[in-house]
């Protein structure tokens, strides 16, 4: 029943944590007009918990694929060609001398994400297809270590783009690439990424556990691990993507989360996947909306707050005795 | 579930399951059916462990033919399969948090759904397996924080609650001590007389000689010898095998297989 009452905290949490998004705005605590509520609040408390759901779902993704408590969605890879693709979009419309739209850096960010995705496939399609009997971390590794590289190459666009940007444009790349919600509005595309993806694999999720313990004698209860392992990546490298092209890339939810609810008790894939997915989206609508209020006018970058916050609290738990279960 | 009968035919494997690896063995026959036990042993690298994996239909086969209850392995439903056979292997990854029973029962109620994981009942066959792999007290504590031992006891425990009457276990014996070495036989011994069937890969020769009713002999260099016990498990064979000296003794009615100084029996000279 443990995992149970985590589950249904992190919820009730979820839903106070929205309820906080919706009331906090920088012009002070309190309900808005109408205008201000549905145009900039809401749709911001959105995007905030899809990005956060999506990005705690893909670290619990690349966690059970890897076999590693430390991978989180940003190893594959995918959040870098983002953050490239939407620092390339601004310096490309900031010589045009235009001032990018939102929609444009969203769409340099998706289109980033999609290019290191296919990058990424490209080059372990032949290594995920490989029969189950390879030594148990094998490609694991193969799949973290393809992943840090394109996320090394990226990076190093990102440093070259920084190079090269005016200081005008300099201010708005660097925001982004802390993570920020500022101005995020557009919560249709991670919702959907977010909705794909869970549907892609929770249904299975089951197998998910059986292949954290071994390919071959996952292969043995039945589960088709090459298929399996592609979609999980997939629906990883989605959920990542989209999280990254409305938020920034916001740092620390998708490692921490899911490890805090392993040690909360929720362990099984079924469980912890939709766990995962709601206690995110939670912890960066609430982070987000003390970002924006602490400091008021001013409004901080989420992923600095998430990190101020969540690292602390994260090593305390560390540094706990390990948690016995019952 | 009485365990179907597990045939091959012909077998012959390669390492790796490549084409272009070495030919581990040639040649092998034997069928598996409810009630016997078989044992697997020879020198490191003979390939008991492709031979586990292929019987489970996890590794490619060479040449030869493995059919379980009369249908090839491959035709099989692997869903269906899992009903039937259980696999074991060496090495175990744990790379999470997970407690004893948790680990346990992986494998149990596979079909079941996220709800059944919601409420951590206590199911009366867990407890039961744990119970008598010695596991009870242990049964909250993390996998990742056992001994050797213990975690192989584990493994054991976790084949079994798979349900499956045929049981492919990969050295179930390593890291076990001499009490929990005869606690599995007498564990594998009652699985099989209720009905149940087991390969197992063994080192330890005494060992073997008590659980096994039949044996495969892999003497590394391509060849398999498939057979009743008795025939099988010979000092003299298994000296020229093994590439030591190997006598057998005889204990009230059981082979004792001890290890003397010196190379096999049969090729020891005295130069002078």
């Amino acid at each position: 029943m443990r995992a149970a009452r985590v589950i249904v905290a992190a919820a009730a949490i979820a839903v106070l944590a929205c309820g906080l998004g919706v009331l906090a705005g920088s012009s002070g605590f309190g309900v808005a007009s109408g205008e201000i509520l549905w145009t900039i609040r809401v749709p911001r408390v959105l995007a905030g918990f899809g990005a956060g759901a999506a990005l705690a779902l893909a670290g619990a993704l690349m966690q059970l694929l890897t076999r590693n408590a430390l991978a989180d969605p940003y190893v594959l890879g995918v959040a870098g060609g983002a953050a490239a693709g939407a620092l390339g979009a601004m310096l490309v419309a900031g010589a045009g001398g235009a001032q990018l739209s939102e929609w444009g850096v969203a769409a340099g960010a998706a289109l980033g994400a999609a290019a290191a995705s296919a990058l990424l496939f490209g080059l372990l399609w032949r290594r995920l297809s490989s029969t189950a009997l390879a030594p148990a971390g094998e490609g694991a590794t193969a799949l973290l270590l393809v992943g840090v590289m394109i996320g090394a190459g990226c990076s190093a666009i990102v440093s070259l783009i920084l190079t090269l940007a005016d200081e005008g444009q300099l201010r708005g790349m660097v925001f982004w690439l802390l993570g920020d919600l500022n101005g995020a509005s557009h919560w249709e595309i991670v919702w959907l990424a977010l909705g794909v993806a869970l549907l892609v694999v929770w249904p299975r999720a089951r197998e998910l556990d059986w292949l954290a313990r071994g390919d071959a004698w996952a292969a043995t209860l039945g589960v088709a691990v090459a298929r399996r392992r592609r979609a999980v990546l997939l629906a990883a490298a989605l959920a990542t993507g989209a999280a990254v092209a409305t938020a920034g890339a916001i740092g620390f939810v998708g490692l921490v989360v899911p490890h805090a609810l392993r040690r909360l008790g929720v362990r099984a894939a079924p469980l912890l996947l939709p766990a995962s997915a709601i206690a995110g989206g939670a912890f960066v609508v609430a982070v987000d909306a003390i970002a924006r209020t602490i400091v008021a006018p001013l409004q901080l970058p989420v992923g600095v707050l998430a990190a101020a916050i969540g690292v602390p609290t994260f090593i305390a738990m560390l540094l706990q005795r390990p948690v016995q279960a019952r | 579930m009485s365990a179907a009968p597990l045939e091959a035919e012909g077998l012959v494997l390669r390492a790796g399951g490549s084409s272009r690896g070495r030919v581990l063995f040639a040649g092998l026959g034997l069928r598996v059916v409810a009630g016997q036990r078989w044992v697997l042993v020879g020198p490191n690298g003979a390939g008991k462990s492709s031979l586990l994996a292929a019987l489970a239909g996890i590794f490619p086969v060479a040449a030869g033919s493995l059919r379980l209850g009369g249908v090839e392995l491959a035709a099989w439903p692997p869903a269906a399969l899992a009903e039937r056979r259980a696999w074991s292997p060496q090495f175990w990854s744990d790379p999470f948090p997970a407690t004893v029973r948790e680990t346990a029962a992986l494998a149990l109620g596979r079909e079941a759904g996220w709800r059944a994981l919601l409420d951590e009942h206590v199911d009366a066959d867990v407890e039961r397996v744990l119970d008598r792999l010695l596991l009870a007290d242990l049964a909250g504590s993390d996998v990742r924080a056992l001994s050797g031992g213990e975690r192989q006891r584990v493994a054991i425990a976790t084949a079994l609650l798979q349900g499956a009457p045929l049981l492919l276990l990969d050295e179930p014996a390593s890291h076990l001590d001499l009490a929990h070495q005869r606690l599995l036989v007498d564990v594998l011994l009652d699985h099989a007389a209720a009905g149940g069937s087991m390969v197992a890969s063994l080192h330890d020769l005494n060992l073997a000689w008590d659980l096994a009713s039949h044996v495969v002999l892999l003497d590394g260099a391509g060849h398999a010898l498939a057979g009743p016990r008795d025939e099988v498990l010979v000092a003299d064979r298994l000296g020229t095998v093994f590439g030591v000296a190997i006598h057998a003794l005889a204990l009230n009615g059981a082979a004792r297989f001890v290890v003397g100084p010196g190379g096999p029996a049969s090729v020891r000279e005295f130069r002078r």
